[in-house]
């Protein structure tokens, strides 16, 4: 009995201009927005390994020189993107595509798209997720909102139900019937998408990708089950298709674009954040309790010295078998990154709070469930954005503490001397690897719950909505 | 003895009116009831408390000697409905919808015998294939007789179900009515049309605000007759 009236569902709706119309609206939207989105992610990430290969060309060809020129000389980290950034762009767009490491300084990641773009990005891009979130839901409500109502003003309903029909039943069938319609205005962007992506030599064997893209086609047809259920449900519930679609249209608008912004306000005010010049003056401040490596009359530097001379038994920095500057300028860049990690540590944890503010709330919004899980299955999110961080600031404190090292073993004098260029060759360039799957799922499992959730309590409090529909 | 189709003291009362009180009445398979009444005066309201689509508020209605209430979804499959206009899902043309309310009832028909039923409601050939949002009032109606006719139910339910059709097809209607009765299928009929009540009906009942004031078999009177009887009820 369901497949029949799903598939009489599914036939009306195929043979309904209106729906023709706009889904072929909407699935024209969905190919463009991943033609778009893919061209961008190859231009960009193109651009970027370009860089990321000049920067380390010109590091590794650096003539004769002293290490710690070579620190201040530095190098640059380009954020390679995701290779499923191309569906949801996250905020990617916002977030800076590279930075500078450099000796003494953690930089923060500069050069957003939003950054060197016009205004216009601030709007918002048209991603496939931005379509497949906002547009897809609009299109399902116009879909749905007369499921019920309009069966039961023909009479339709009563004919439907005097065969022997129950009213759970006919939900379903609606249910999956516009469920397939849906599909096939949705599955052609995600097929092209996958034949997009897998199609490259890069990503075909990539097995953690394929899950990401599988558990990204999952989630939204969860999201898209809701909305239909949603839908089919306060049709059931409302005697007039007017007031249902006015109900939804409204929800919509509250689930869509109201609460989003309203918690990301709450958060800001609930969890407020420094700027950046405070961070860097409150980091610069904190630092200069520790070994400043640049001005020899620093007493903690002289007390280095003292404490040195002691541990090898000689009496003049002339005897060290080791550069005095070298170790002064390690024990700087330890005490000085500390500092940083303690400041960024505090200032991630303040964006997570008001991160988790929002993840929370898809509880009580599946949109804000759904966002945070496409995000961060895209690699788009906040948290691979900090792991980029982390591993560029962790590279440039390994490379500084190198370039430390070889000046401390350089001996008395180093000041006076250079190192071959060979040496710089056999320095590691810095080379990013994104988290795999199971690395992000932690950061996931929130709003993946609160979209089964939905669907599980939508689903049991709906077939109750509909047990008490009025036929009559 | 069980009925096809009773009611035992079957009252509804809505917020703001007493659509049905007390009513009795009991039909055996073969018969045809015709319930003749003005609008409001309960006749409708009593086909949706034997569909099971409203509750009573007292009493209790029954179908092959099943209590509708508890079992509203059983029941179905002893009945068929035909309601005063047939709305069918405009984008399905009439052989779709057929084929969907007979599938929804369990049977399972070959189009040629789909289209032995749409034949034989009245409804032409060059029209089957059509979308029913195409369609005029009576030929809805007759994809509705098609319906219920393809349903092989014990007892039909009528709500006025010639309304729309021209007097040819009307004429085809009571001869098929007579057919179904023949076979041993109760039909319960609510109607204006006290000519067609006469012609396939074996009894007639008058409903007057709720209540039901009269039932005669047929054979006892002429068109005549029971048209002054339904306007001695009425004034």
């Amino acid at each position: 009995m369901i497949q029949s009236i799903a598939q009489k569902e599914f036939v009306s709706t195929l043979r309904d201009r209106r729906f023709v119309v706009l889904s072929v609206l909407v699935l024209g939207l969905l190919l463009a927005a991943t033609l778009v989105g893919r061209a961008s992610y190859r231009t960009l990430q193109r651009e970027r390994t370009v860089a990321q290969q000049t920067v380390n060309d010109q590091f590794h060809h650096q003539p004769n020189r002293h290490p710690h020129r070579v620190a201040h000389y530095g190098s640059f980290a380009f954020r390679p993107k995701s290779g499923l950034s191309f569906l949801d762009a996250g905020l990617d767009s916002f977030t800076g595509a590279s930075v500078f490491l450099e000796a003494h300084q953690q930089n923060s990641v500069n050069f957003s798209q939003a950054q060197q773009s016009g205004s216009l990005i601030r709007f918002g891009e048209l991603t496939v997720a931005f379509v497949l979130q906002l547009l897809v839901p609009l299109l399902i409500i116009f879909l749905c909102f007369s499921a019920f109502t309009e069966e039961r003003e023909t009479g339709t309903l009563k004919l439907l139900l005097s065969q022997g029909v129950s009213l759970r039943q006919v939900a379903w069938g609606k249910i999956v019937g516009y469920g397939r319609a849906v599909a096939l205005v949705v599955g052609p962007a995600l097929a092209l998408a996958a034949w997009l992506l897998f199609g490259e030599e890069e990503f075909g064997n990539n097995p953690d990708l394929w899950v990401r893209l599988a558990l990204f086609g999952a989630s939204y047809v969860v999201y898209f089950f809701l909305f239909i259920v949603g839908s089919v449900v306060v049709s059931a519930w409302q005697q007039h298709a007017r007031t249902a679609l006015v109900t939804l249209l409204g929800c919509w608008m509250l689930g869509c674009i109201i609460l989003p912004k309203a918690t990301a306000n709450l958060g800001a005010n609930l969890f407020p954040t420094i700027t950046k010049a405070q961070m860097d003056a409150a980091v610069h401040e904190e630092a200069q309790k520790g070994i400043n490596g640049h001005d020899p009359q620093d007493k903690r530097t002289a007390l280095l010295k003292e404490n040195l001379l002691k541990k090898y038994g000689v009496t003049s920095e002339k005897e060290l078998p080791v550069s005095v500057g070298g170790l002064v300028m390690a024990e700087s860049e330890a005490y000085t990154s500390q500092v940083y990690q303690q400041h960024f540590a505090d200032l991630t944890r303040t964006y997570e709070r008001q991160n988790a503010l929002s993840t929370w709330a898809g509880l009580l919004n599946p949109y804000q469930a759904i966002r945070p899980l496409s995000i961060g299955l895209a690699g788009s999110d906040f948290a691979h954005y900090v792991h980029f961080q982390q591993a560029a600031e962790d590279y440039r404190y390994q490379l500084v503490q190198r370039l430390n090292a070889l000046q401390a073993s350089m001996g008395y004098g180093d000041k006076e001397r250079k190192l071959d260029a060979a040496t710089w060759r056999a320095i590691p360039t810095f080379a990013y690897h994104a988290p795999p799957l199971s690395w992000a799922l932690g950061y996931l499992l929130v709003p993946a719950l609160a979209l089964l959730l939905w669907a599980v309590g939508l689903s049991w409090l709906g077939l109750k909505v509909i047990d008490k529909t009025p036929i009559a | 003895m069980t009925y096809i189709l009773e009611a035992k003291d079957l009252r509804k009362q809505y917020p703001d009116k007493l659509a049905l009180q007390g009513l009795n009445l009991q039909i055996e398979a073969g018969e045809v009831f015709c319930l003749l009444g003005q609008n409001g005066a309960g006749k409708s309201t009593t086909i949706n408390l034997f569909l099971g689509f409203v509750q009573p508020t007292a009493g209790a209605a029954y179908i092959n000697g099943l209590e509708v209430a508890s079992n509203a979804l059983r029941i179905k499959q002893y009945l068929a409905y035909i309601p005063e206009n047939v709305m069918l899902y405009p984008h399905l043309t009439g052989l779709e919808n057929l084929a969907l309310f007979s599938s929804l009832a369990g049977f399972k028909y070959k189009e040629s015998e789909l289209l032995a039923y749409l034949a034989q409601a009245g409804l032409p050939v060059e029209a089957v294939q059509r979308r029913v949002g195409t369609y005029s009032k009576g030929m809805r109606q007759k994809v509705g007789i098609a319906i219920a006719v393809a349903k092989h139910a014990k007892v039909l339910l009528l709500d006025e179900p010639t309304s729309g059709l021209d007097p040819k097809a009307s004429n085809e209607f009571s001869e098929l009515l007579r057919q179904l009765s023949q076979q041993g299928t109760a039909v319960f009929m609510a109607t204006h049309d006290i000519f067609r009540a006469k012609e396939v009906g074996t009894r007639v009942g008058i409903m007057r605000e709720g209540e039901l004031v009269d039932v005669r078999p047929t054979a006892l009177l002429n068109a005549n007759e029971l048209e002054q009887l339904y306007l001695h009820y009425m004034h």
